[in-house]
This record gives C-alpha cells, structure tokens and sequence, in this order.
C-alpha cells in the first residue's frame, strides 16, 4: 500500500476494484464503511455483486477480464471533462503524451459494449474520482490475477497519477495483502530475483554486498518462479524441493500437473504446522511452530513491521521456522548462530535499507510497529510512499490495450468461472477447517449460480453439479444467488474434496507469473 | 452485625491472602502487555491486581467457559460406554467485579438455573463468592446508568467495595459474604454514618460523569411497539462483519452449541463451544435453508433478545452496559449505535 490503513477513513472517494473486502479483508473494509459514513462516496468494480457493492454509491458489475478498457473509458471521460491533474503530470510524471494519445481514440460506446457496463455508470464513477481531492484506490487479486495482472495495475496507476491522486496523504494505490506476512515474506526476498530489500539478484553490487556479509558465494542467475517448479512435471529440471507454509497441491492451477511434479521429485521436504495434502508427498516433514509459539515480526500490507512475542511454549515436538532454517543449515556446514530473532533483525537492518532503523527494541512496549522505508535508527517510519517523488523517479505513465482473457465462453463451455475466497476459511484451509465452528459456517465449497442460469439448467438451490472446464472436472453443489451476474459462476478454493484448480487455467501473466485463476470457461451439467 | 464496614488499602492484601487459603482467587491482572483481564490468581505478590482499569474480559468465562467438555466416550466390545466429566468446582472469590459484571452473573443464574438446573454452571456457581466493586469513574464506554445495572449497586454482591480514598467501605449482601467477612473479621471496624453519606456522593458524581448518551428506555419502548422499522436492521446487518466478538466478549451471553469430536477410532469427547446468535449456522437448517435473512436481519435477534424478549420474560433488559461490545466491533454495529438509531423517530 502507499498508504497507511487509517488514512482510508478520511479519503473523499474510495475505489474498490477486484476486492471483495468485507470478507476478504474486514478490518480494511471497516474502514471504508466509516469513511462512508463520514460521507466518502465509494465505486466498487466487481464482476460480482459483492456486500461492498451493495453499499457503493456506484458499482460497475463489468465482465470478467475487462478491467484495462473499463479504467481507459473512465480516464478518457477525466480527460474529456477537464478533470486530469496537469500540473501534478508536468511536474511528477513523464509519457503523458502517449497515455493521451491512446485515449483519443478511445470509442466510449466500444467500451460500454466490451465491459458490459452502462456509460453513464462509468461516467459517474470518472467524475466521482476525478473531482475529488483524496481519492483512494484499493485492489486485489481480482486486478492481479489475469494473464494482463501487470497491465491492470498500470492502468490503477495510470488513473491515480491521471488525477494526481498519489504522493500525498489520503490519495494513493493501495494492494491489498491476503496474509498476514506476505508483504514481510516479499521484503524479505522470498521472491526469485531479489534479495531482502527488493535488491535485484542479478546485480552485481547487491551480490557482492550479500556474499560478503553471509561469507559466501551466491548465484547471480534469478531462480524460479512458482509455477516454473510445480509445474514442471515429471521430467523437468527440479530434483528436490523445500516448502514451507505453503500448500501448492491445492493452491496452483493444474492440480495434475502439480501432483505430477510433487510425486517424482527425488527428495520434498514439507515445513507446515499440520500435515497439509502437499506434505503427503513429503520424504521429511518438520512440525513447525504456530504464530503463538514464537517470537518475531510481521509485516502487513501498510509495510508496517510489527513485533510479535512468543505466547505459549512450542507444543509437542515443533520448532520454529528459523530454528528449523539454523539447524538444517548448521548440519549442511553453514553454521547459523543467532542468539535471538532480534540478532537476526540486525542483519535485516545491515542488508536491507528500506528496514534499516528496524530493531527489535524499537518495536517493543508502547509501539505500534514501524513504517518501511525506515532509513536509519532514528527515522520515523513512512506512512504514506512517494513524498516528493516517485521511487523510479518520475511516474511513467504506460497505456494499455483491451487484451481478452485466455479462454472466454463458448458454445461447449458457455459460463465464465471465477474463483476466490470466503469469509470463514483461509486458503486451503489447513487451519480454518480444523475449527467446528468455522465447519458449521461453511462446510463445503458452493458453486454461486444466477437465477436465470439456473432456471435454464433446471437447477435448484442445492443440487449437484458437475462442472468442466477443458482441463478437468469436479462435482459441487449449487447455490442460487444475484450475487453473480447471468452467465458467470464462482466458487472458493478453500476445499480439498472440490478441487477448483482442477479447472482454472495455468497461462501466466508474462511479468508477474500469476496464473488467470479468475477466468476461465466452463460447462455446467448437472450430476446424475 | 452491622451492614457497613470499613477496610483499610493497607490490609486489602493481608485479607485477599486470607482468603487464598481456602478459595481459588479471581480477580482484574494487569499483564505484561498492558491489559487486564480476571485471573486465577496463583502468586498473590507477583500479580498486580488492577482495580483502576476495566478489565477486558468479565467474569463469564469462569463460570461457562468457551469451551467445555461435557462427557467422554469410548467403545468397547461393540458398546459404548459414556463417562460424565464430573461437575465438582473449586470454591473461588470473585474480587473486583464491577456492577455491570456482576448483574451479569445474576442473568446467568436466571439462564442457567432458572428452569431446568445446568449442572455444569451450578457446580461452578455455588461454590463461589463474588466481592464488588463500585465505580466512581464509569470508563469510555460505559452506559451501565441506561441499563440501570450500576455504577453503584444495591443488591446481589456477596460483599461490595467503594474505594474512599486510603479505604474501603465495605457493604454486606447476601449470607455468604457474612461468612467470609465473620471469618476474617480482624480486618475489618465497622464504617461511620460518614462513609455511607461519602459513598452516596460519589455515586451521584460517577452517575453525571457518563460519556456517552445512551437512550435504552426510548429504545425499549418503540422496540415493544414495534416501531422500530427493517430499514435500520438491513442496515445494521449489511455492516456487521460476523466476526462473533460481540457476543463472545459479552457478559450476558449464554448461547452456546454441542459439538463431538473424535479423540481416537473408539473414543471422543462432547463439547460445548460458545455460539452467537449472529452466525449463520445458528439458525442454518441441515438442508442449507436458513429461517433469517442473514444478509438484512443477521443482527436482529441479538438486539430483540437483549431489549426486548428479556424485558418482556425479566422486567430488565440483558444488556449490562458494559461497553465491551462498543470497544470490540468493527463493523460499527455496537448496540449503543443500534439503541441511537432504534431510539429516534
């Protein structure tokens, strides 16, 4: 996030696109239900008509996969009304001529045809947005995964520098973390092409920087992306893997394929806290230690780095991921001694600037967490990103074109399928469906279905259904609601006896690799 | 005997190491993070007992805990054979529990006790004895005075506290407080006419320095008369969250739902887990049918049972004005904004 949480509240208008935030992410949802009561007007962009979009003043319900022409027609429309910011692209931005040329030849009445959504909807919406003096935008995965994920959010920025509505309190682009330690898990360089600190890999002063503090000779070559290894199948290049926290067989698209990948490789050793369905493939598997079992941080989306201290003692035989790391590294030769997680945050501090004033006894007591980028030991933190100026800079603008989804409906798979989570259960649902009370609320997972479409299947509330896509199938039951529109479906993937991923497609967006798990086709029967 | 002692602050440890000798103490912790919350007090001088803060939990959890195994089973030789986890409970003290709490205890007794006896809230509930402690200052959220449930009370203590400065006025309710305080009388002189005209001074001082502005009767009244309309129910339950911390932070919550769960091939456990009315599986029927609109009057039920079934059912309603709810919800759908929103025309 550019910004901070709190600074939603006080926004004039709010944009919610592909996140349906009040089950995904209920505190950051709070937050906008308060600014709207104080008076915030909120857009949301969503396929679906989530809880958010029945409190929005405005709800562009577009078809899947259309997010860059529908973000086009709303700044052409800024553009058209004199609502662009020139003064904030004069002085902080660059390749406006482009972004502009581009939306001249925009036909608004070719995007109300592509997106679905009426014009004087989207009219609405860029007015709204444009007027305002502290707009916000939020986004989730629904941007993000789509084979044009990276373009998606170009075209966020586009809309957000367009109106100058970043680099300042209150205004800014907020993604949306689905963890609780993603964005700490990114920071610290759980990503093929970058060190702790988004220090680039394959250069050769941060390489160089790295072997000499860890003493050791490092690879210049980026690795893998996830999809790259779970996807690689029996006779691909990977030997062993080392997973920790993370259960790709249900989680990645082309299930499969994964099982393919996961059942050959030489040696798979599984770090989970329960024995999760990719940890039965494993040769080793280490019992790791919970949240309450340990101390450290965790960062959250607003890149606040927050202590967390050890509640209970580690039950059973568990350890905790660092101490499992240390060992395992101490009995390959690579002795990692570290006294406490705070000696470990030291290094952090040396390595990465960006969490350079970060140490342990900063977070303690009465604080609050800290802010990154947090220079040195007396730097505040930074609540909002961009003061003054752009990381690279200026802020580029980069137009983009309408590019469809891989696969849209057909005559033999007629009905797009969307995928994402619900309220009680998370991800692939190791924890959550250990919980009795979290299994009465929602026990198993349900295909959302539109009446009309329904009616046609001669489906009722309830009933079987099998479901195919062009790379399998599974059997799910129904559930009949406005919440989709005519011709889409969408279910979660929290459940291992529906495998949804069995479905979804693999194509990755080229950049980001994210694979298009919120567009695909399907047919719908029902099971006999 | 007299009703009305007094208790110095200097023997206020000595008495409560008396009565560790042969109760189980509970009282307001604060613990090394800042909060406090009633704990079984195991080391008298390493807990610092804090009277001047609102103590995050009440006293519920002590007596219904959250969850609680009910029996055991396992089979044999094809049968099974049920084993009930016995109801027998620690004698304990309650100490420090403020007005709103402690009404709170009474609503159980009438939940629990009232019709058919809960044997595993009765074994926890006889043998305890609850000491109160009045509120000179109510806490930010406060709205006992709506509730008519303190700050001050008059009934329904074992013994009840108000603290005078470098001592405490002591009152005597009901005969178990007597007991305790016979035993160890030592600490205790009996209070002038003063300290009861003090006391009542501070109690018209802590009933004018509320914060907020809770209207509960007008609520009551048009909620009896039906005059409150669907429109503030949708709105209210389009922005609850579900996430449950109201009723789970509630002293006067009681639902609570039966679960088995397998322990081994041939044994398990039936428990009880604490509920809310909220939730969609509360009222979800096995087919997948749910009686409430979730989405329009998910939060109906709780604020008809609090405002208006108990009423009707107790002559009082069971919100104890506590707060807590206040605090803890983030969707903003706290029943103080709901008694705003059902008191106006």
């Amino acid at each position: 996030m550019t910004n901070s949480i709190n600074e939603i509240e006080q926004a004039e208008v709010i944009l919610a696109t592909g996140s349906n935030t009040t089950e995904a992410h209920p505190q950051i949802a709070r937050r906008m239900l308060d600014a709207v009561d104080n008076g915030a007007k909120l857009i949301v962009i969503d396929p679906r008509r989530t809880r958010l979009a029945e409190e929005a003043t405005v709800h562009l319900q577009l078809r899947p996969g259309t997010d860059i022409p529908l973000l086009n027609g709303m700044m052409r429309v800024i553009l058209d009304e004199s609502l662009a910011d020139h003064l904030f692209i004069d002085m902080r931005t660059e390749n406006f001529a482009a972004l502009r040329d581009m939306l001249y030849k925009i036909d608004l009445a070719e995007t109300e045809r592509i997106t679905g959504v009426p014009l004087e909807k989207i009219r609405q919406a860029a007015q709204l947005y444009g007027r305002a003096r502290r707009s916000v935008i939020c986004y989730c995965l629904g941007i993000t995964q789509h084979v044009v994920g990276t373009k998606n959010v170009q075209a966020i920025a586009n809309l957000a520098m367009l109106t100058g509505n970043v680099e300042k309190e209150f205004t800014g682009v907020d993604p949306l973390r689905g963890q609780n330690n993603v964005q700490g898990a990114c920071d610290m360089g759980a990503l093929p092409n970058v060190y702790p600190g988004y220090q680039a890999v394959d250069n050769l002063d941060f390489k160089e920087k790295f072997e000499r503090v860890w003493q050791t000779k490092l690879s210049a070559e980026p690795g893998l992306a996830l999809m790259d290894m779970t996807h690689s199948g029996k006779h691909g290049p990977l030997k062993a893997m080392f997973i920790m926290g993370e259960n790709p067989f249900l989680s990645d698209p082309l299930v499969d394929k994964v099982e393919e990948t996961l059942a050959n490789l030489e040696f798979l050793v599984v770090s989970d806290i329960f024995l999760t369905e990719t940890a039965k493939f494993a040769h080793v598997v280490f019992p790791a230690a919970s949240f309450a079992e340990k101390t450290g941080t965790f960062t959250n989306s607003e890149r606040r780095v927050q202590l967390v201290r050890q509640a209970i003692a580690p039950i059973g035989n568990c350890r905790t991921d660092a101490e499992i790391i240390c060992e395992l590294a101490d009995r390959m030769g690579f002795p990692m001694d570290y006294e406490s997680p705070a000696e470990i945050m030291e290094e952090i501090a040396l390595l990465a600037p960006i969490y350079g004033g970060i140490r342990h006894d900063r977070l303690d007591g009465d604080s609050w967490g800290l802010q990154w980028p947090c220079w040195d030991r007396n730097h505040p933190g930074t609540p909002f990103l961009h003061k003054y100026y752009f990381t690279r800079g200026k802020g580029r603008f980069i137009p983009g074109d309408h590019q469809p989804p891989v696969e849209v409906p057909c005559k033999d798979f007629p009905y797009y399928l969307n995928t994402g989570r619900i309220y009680h259960h998370y991800h692939t649902g190791t924890m959550t469906r250990k919980s009795e009370m979290l299994s009465r609320e929602s026990g198993e997972a349900l295909l959302q279905i539109h009446p009309a479409d329904a009616a046609e299947l001669q489906v009722r509330n309830g009933d079987t259904l099998c479901v195919a896509s062009r790379r399998g199938a599974i059997q799910i039951r129904a559930q009949i609601t406005t919440e989709v529109a005519k011709g889409s479906v969408y279910t979660s993937f929290h459940f291992s006896e529906t495998p949804v991923n069995r479905l979804t497609i693999d194509t990755q967006d080229p950049i980001a690799k994210c694979p298009e798990y919120k567009v695909c086709a399907v047919r719908i029967e029902k099971a006999s | 005997m007299e009703d009305n002692y007094r208790l110095s602050k200097d023997h206020l440890q000595s008495f409560l190491r008396k009565i560790k000798k042969d109760h189980r103490l509970v009282a307001p912790v604060a613990n090394q993070h800042g909060d406090t919350m009633f704990s079984v007090i195991n080391h008298l001088d390493r807990a610092p007992i804090e009277l001047n803060d609102q103590s995050q939990n009440g006293i519920k959890s002590f007596l219904f805990p959250q969850q609680e195994t009910l029996f055991t089973y396992h089979a044999e030789n094809g049968d099974y054979h049920f084993q009930a986890v016995a109801g027998k409970a620690e004698p304990t003290v309650y100490f420090g529990v403020r007005s709103c709490d402690l009404m709170a205890v009474l609503y159980m007794d009438v939940a629990f006790m009232g019709g058919v006896k809960d044997q595993q809230y009765l074994a926890k509930r006889r043998d305890s004895i609850l000491i109160g402690l009045n509120c000179n200052q109510p806490f930010s959220n406060c709205f006992c005075n709506a509730t008519k449930s303190g700050p001050f009370l008059e009934y329904g203590f074992d013994l009840q506290l108000t603290d005078l400065g470098d001592h405490y006025l002591v009152q005597v309710g009901r005969p178990k407080g007597r007991a305790l305080l016979k035993k160890w009388q030592q600490y205790f002189t009996p209070a002038p006419q003063e300290d009861v005209q003090r006391q009542y001074q501070l109690s018209l001082e802590a009933m004018s320095n509320f914060r907020l502005n809770v209207h509960a009767d007008q609520a009551i009244q048009r909620l009896k008369a039906g005059q409150v309309g669907g429109e503030i129910w949708e709105r209210l339950s389009n922005r609850c969250q579900d996430c449950g911390g109201c009723a789970y932070i509630c002293p006067t919550c009681t639902c609570f739902t039966i679960v088995d769960r397998r322990l081994s091939d041939t044994s398990g456990e039936r428990l009880r887990n604490w509920d809310a009315c909220t939730f969609a599986g509360f009222t979800k029927m096995a087919g997948g049918h749910n009686p409430v609109d979730q989405k329009n009057r998910a939060i109906e039920q709780r604020f008809m049972h609090k405002l208006c079934y108990d009423v009707k059912d107790h002559g009082r309603p069971s919100c104890v004005g506590c707060g807590r709810c206040v605090g803890i919800c983030f969707g903003g759908t706290d029943i103080v904004r709901f008694i705003k929103l059902a008191g106006e025309d």
